[in-house]
């Protein structure tokens, strides 16, 4: 199973899908393009603590996580 | 008289703490009070989520020090993320000194520990559009002007601030 994680103030919102699964791919793809027009960014882990952002849907990425539009602290 | 004082200033202090320990026995018992209970859940879960994403050498670094280095994407200078909130990532120079301090997050509140790792991914994968929104200090430069503006018969040298 996939997951998309989505950082809110309980720590993360998970939503699995089944890669294998045309429909729960589509839900998955409209809920990443809903949350990157929102502002999210998404990224994507490419091994050994490295990772890279992604601007289209991945249905092979294992792990998306979204993380809220970046401000200055 | 100074009895009165001391009676009326006992009374006053018996009546914080009275006061003190109802408000705090009602926060315990309701809503608000398992805010706080969820909230250190949520840090759980953010931790335990940063250290899925870091490199072993990055997860020794945080449990060893509470702070963690990345490198910069587009400059390949180090970064020093501390487990802090606010003004937590240190640029270093080639020693691991530090030369300037950035502040920059995700919008809204979230647990410091996801806060970290949105730090990490966008300074390693887009850095300069993280640094873009940052704040920043250059707390060293600050001091020696601070130094020598305090030594006597100098001028304190022009400053950017």
């Amino acid at each position: 199973m996939a997951v998309q994680i989505v950082m809110d103030t309980t720590g993360d919102s998970r939503h699995e899908f089944n890669a294998a699964d045309a429909v729960e791919v589509g839900k998955a793809a409209q809920r990443f393009k809903q949350l990157t027009e929102a502002g999210f960014t998404a990224a994507v882990r490419t091994g050994n603590g490295r990772s890279k952002i992604i601007h289209n849907f991945d249905a092979d990425a294992e792990e998306t996580v979204f993380f809220p539009r970046l401000q200055g602290g | 008289m100074d009895d009165l004082l001391f009676g009326l200033a006992f009374n006053a202090l018996t009546l914080f703490c009275g006061l003190f320990v109802v408000l705090l026995s009602g926060l315990l018992g309701n809503p608000q009070g398992q805010v706080f209970a969820q909230r250190g859940k949520a840090e759980q879960r953010a931790y335990t989520l940063l250290k899925g994403w870091l490199s072993p050498e990055q997860i020794a670094q945080l449990e060893r020090h509470g702070y963690f280095e990345v490198r910069g994407s587009h400059s390949d200078k180090r970064y020093r993320i501390r487990s802090n909130r606010n003004m937590n990532i240190d640029e270093l120079d080639g020693e691991g000194s530090r030369v300037a301090v950035w502040c920059f997050g995700p919008a809204g509140y979230l647990p410091l520990a996801d806060n970290m790792l949105a730090q990490k991914i966008a300074l390693e994968t887009d850095e300069q559009a993280a640094l873009a929104v940052a704040n920043h200090s250059w707390p060293e430069l600050r001091r020696g002007r601070y130094l020598q503006s305090n030594l006597p018969n100098e001028r304190a040298p022009l400053s950017r601030w």
